[in-house]
């Protein structure tokens, strides 16, 4: 957190997406580094508006000065949260897990009250958003697939996170397929949410919770000569960036040296030769939607480097907007207005490119950008498995 | 062993790198752009300065000092730089006015005309000249434009102003975009009734869309309309960055945000790959070939410390204009501060001089000699070095 080293030129503001729809937020700039000289650890945090940044971390990306703005913010989220009662939307957030999981377990009931009138209602009155369709909970998680185990020499261990868990686990499969198709090992280890969610709503200590739980689960399977691979990246960049950052997991260096994006695990094994996959023809022109945390991983953008192998598929890559729901930032009522014209923005350009569908490695990106623009929007390995007739299996 | 192997990893994502990117990824190289944030260009007036001396740029060109880097490039590859750049633009719905035989006029935010060689087609109708009437609008509470300040130095000239119930450069361009807003905003147009020759405004008329938003309200008030640069945060500066941006992805390009450049790794006159600090892994990309376009002292190529001047990334020989005494002039205002000289000195192939490095070319502001101030050359050197290297660089590449 080097905020001395602001030279006060903009950029990160002209980055925020919430900066630009919302006059109350006072933008990156503002709420972090000029604002960091006057707070101090002996007085209350006061500046409630800096819940109002979504931890997209678009400033960061794009200052020059290396000031990490969001980092100043999310430390000060953490303080304002410890100091402040927690608003119900942002305890049930933080508890998304618990909340998911019980969701799962009782997936028939849960969605009937989750798309119910009344059910919205009370969503409403505890000031959750209801402008997309809640996601669906799925009886079937991943936690409960069986292993696929072989005797082939690359192991991975698959970090699939809540949303594919709870919501999508079809995808979750689907991925487990394609690292098999490409001869690799692949384990569900024990796994919780990332933590990245209480992270978000400022409860740092659940997010220190969850990120333990993970981090002795993940790190037995490092030892054991696993590499972790994640698909959502805002999983990711948590793994990465903050258990051995903010959270402070002992572990949290060694995850963050054995983890890898899907893709970018992919190519390293194209790159070594262990595997060389034949992509077959997909004869479509998608928009490839860069998840703000896909930038924040600072590993390039893979999938797309993958799917410019893919014959026949035309690409258009866009990576200046945020979809706007940020996880569960959208989802809280007084975020709604914020997350739906942030996410026009990027269904506006998206339309622009005449796209077929849209591709995105994030679920609440593509929930929000389907959701707002009635398209189709898939994941990058959806498209690779297209790519490769890897099928469904029910 | 690194995750991604590349032909050429360009350092710097400024006018330079993403142009030279573009150039090696549509020739079939494998290109990845690493940058530590945005770059400088996103705090320019988005216009093209190639070299503002006289009334032509090429034969100002010709007039400056030998050891200027323009005269490492052949007035061909100047021309190529500057269509090239003008198509890629257009293909990114952000034309570009003007071309190499002539340099014209923006009207600048003082009121002065500076000079300029191609300007967004949002600028193409500032007055050359003091003749014109002009009726600037401008919005309530937007703290970065004065129109007092052109008003004061031009004749003719009126303001007027609208509330458009958001305050910031940013907000204002964003509702542009938005139709409700901008019908309403034409509807209170119409009825001020403007005599004045032409209708100017702060550049805050749209992001993605800016060329058609003024071509529409020139339209429906059957006058000429153009934007007047701002101070950051500069829209026409991020249209460019965003134009040349999305070329170099439409070329295949990769770029890789927040990868400030700490370290190299080696072997005998080749470096090999250049890491970054991260929690995890090394994080470091290898390429056969890398391109530095860092910029100078604000772009973050350039580190000045007491007694000398440092090269970030490669550590290469920095050229001075000597002793810490002559780095400044005593007038501050002075366009002869021997620090607007200090850069990288390159051969003919665009290679740094003085070192026994075989596959590092550099281009842009990093150079030696630019003078940039004072010549008004910024982005056009820019462009054109950039096409000197790419050339350089892809012929080393298919040896
Ligand atoms: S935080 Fe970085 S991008 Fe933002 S104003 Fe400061 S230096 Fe510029
Ligand atoms: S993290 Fe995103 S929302 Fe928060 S200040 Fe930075 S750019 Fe704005």
């Amino acid at each position: 957190m080097k905020y001395e080293h602001c030279i006060r030129c903009t950029i990160c503001v002209e980055n925020c997406p919430v900066f630009r729809v919302n006059p109350e937020f006072p933008g990156p700039k503002q709420s972090g580094p000029d604002a960091q000289r006057f707070r101090s650890d002996r007085e209350r945090a006061e500046d409630g508006w800096v819940l109002l940044c979504s931890q997209c971390k678009r400033c960061e990306m794009a200052c020059p000065c290396g000031v990490e703005p969001a980092q100043i913010i999310l430390n000060e989220q953490q303080r304002y949260g410890k100091e402040h009662p927690q608003t119900p939307a942002h305890l049930l957030f933080a508890n998304n897990y618990y909340l998911s999981a019980l969701g799962s377990l009782t997936a028939p009931i849960a969605n009937m009250i989750a798309s119910s009138k009344m059910g919205k209602k009370a969503f409403r009155a505890m000031g959750i958003s209801t402008y997309i369709p809640f996601p669906k909970f799925h009886f079937r998680t991943m936690r409960r697939e069986k292993k696929i185990l072989n005797r082939k020499t690359r192991k991975v261990a698959f970090f699939y996170g809540c949303f594919i868990n709870f919501y999508r686990p079809d995808i979750g499969r689907k991925i487990v397929r394609l690292l098999s198709a490409l001869n690799v090992d692949v384990v569900l280890p024990p796994q919780w949410c990332c933590g990245l969610p209480a992270l978000g709503n400022g409860n740092i200590a659940l997010a220190k919770h969850f990120a333990q739980k993970n981090a002795s689960s993940l790190s037995n399977y490092i030892d054991a000569g696993y590499d972790i691979v994640y698909t959502c990246t805002s999983c990711g960049l948590c793994l990465m960036h903050d258990y051995p950052g903010i959270l402070k997991i002992p572990q949290g260096k060694k995850i963050a040296e054995s983890s890898y994006d899907v893709h970018e695990y992919i190519i390293k094994l194209i790159n070594e030769g262990y595997a060389k996959p034949v992509f077959g023809e997909v004869p479509r022109k998608i928009a490839y939607h860069i998840p703000c945390h896909l930038r924040a991983l600072e590993i390039g953008y893979p999938a797309a480097k993958l799917m410019a192998a893919i014959p026949g598929l035309e690409c258009e890559i866009l990576d200046d907007a945020c979809c706007g729901l940020s996880g569960s930032y959208g989802f809280k009522k007084e975020n709604e207005l914020t997350a739906i014209q942030m996410g026009n923005r990027a269904v506006s350009l998206i339309k622009k490119t005449k796209a077929e569908n849209i591709v995105a490695d994030c679920g609440s990106c593509r929930m929000q950008l389907s959701g707002l623009s009635g398209m189709t929007a898939l994941d990058p390995a959806e498209i690779l498995c297209e790519a490769l007739d890897i099928k469904d299996q029910k | 062993m690194s995750v991604t192997e590349y032909d050429v990893v360009i350092i710097g994502a400024g006018v330079a790198g993403l142009t030279a990117g573009a150039l090696l990824a549509e020739r079939g190289f494998k290109v990845a752009l690493v940058t530590q944030g945005e770059p400088t260009a996103c705090l320019s007036t988005g216009c093209i300065d190639v070299c503002s001396r006289g009334s032509s740029p090429l034969s100002g060109i010709h007039d400056l000092p030998p050891e200027h880097p323009y005269h490492l490039v052949s007035e061909k590859i100047i021309r190529d730089a500057l269509n090239y750049f003008q198509a890629a633009m257009t293909d990114m719905g952000i034309p570009y006015a003007g071309g190499a035989e002539e340099n014209r006029f923006i009207l600048s935010a003082l009121g002065t005309l500076k000079t300029s060689c191609l300007v967004p087609s949002t600028m193409k109708e500032a007055p050359q000249d003091t003749k014109d009437s002009v009726h600037i609008i401008t919005f309530k509470g937007l703290k970065d434009f004065y129109p007092g300040y052109i008003i004061s130095r031009r004749r003719n000239t009126k303001s007027s102003v609208y509330d458009a119930g958001v305050y910031s450069t940013m907000s204002i361009a964003s509702h542009f975009e938005e139709k409700e807003f901008f019908e309403k905003f034409i509807i209170w147009l119409e009825k001020l009734n403007i005599d004045e020759d032409k209708l100017a405004f702060p550049a805050v008329l749209g992001l993605e869309s800016a060329s058609e938003i003024v071509d529409t309200v020139s339209i429906l008030i059957g006058k000429p309309v153009f934007e007047i640069p701002t101070i950051p945060p500069s829209m026409p500066g991020r249209r460019l960055f965003n134009g040349l941006k999305g070329y170099f992805h439409k070329k295949g390009g990769t770029l890789y945000w927040a990868w400030p450049v700490a370290g190299i790794e080696k072997t005998g006159k080749v470096i090999e790959a250049v890491t970054t600090p991260s929690e995890g892994r090394p994080n470091s990309i290898n390429a056969k070939a890398f391109i530095l376009s860092t910029g100078s002292f604000v772009g973050g190529g350039l580190t000045a410390t007491r007694e000398s001047i440092i090269e970030n990334v490669f550590h290469l020989p920095v050229h001075i204009s000597g002793p810490r005494e002559t780095w400044f002039d005593s007038d501050y205002f002075s366009l002869n501060h021997g620090i607007g000289r200090a850069g990288i000195i390159a051969d003919s192939t665009l290679r740094p001089a003085g070192s026994s490095w075989e596959n590092i070319f550099v281009c842009g502001g990093i150079l030696a000699d630019t003078e940039i101030l004072k010549n008004g050359c910024g982005h056009g050197l820019a462009l054109a070095t950039a096409h000197a290297a790419a050339l350089s660089c892809a012929e080393y590449l298919s040896r």
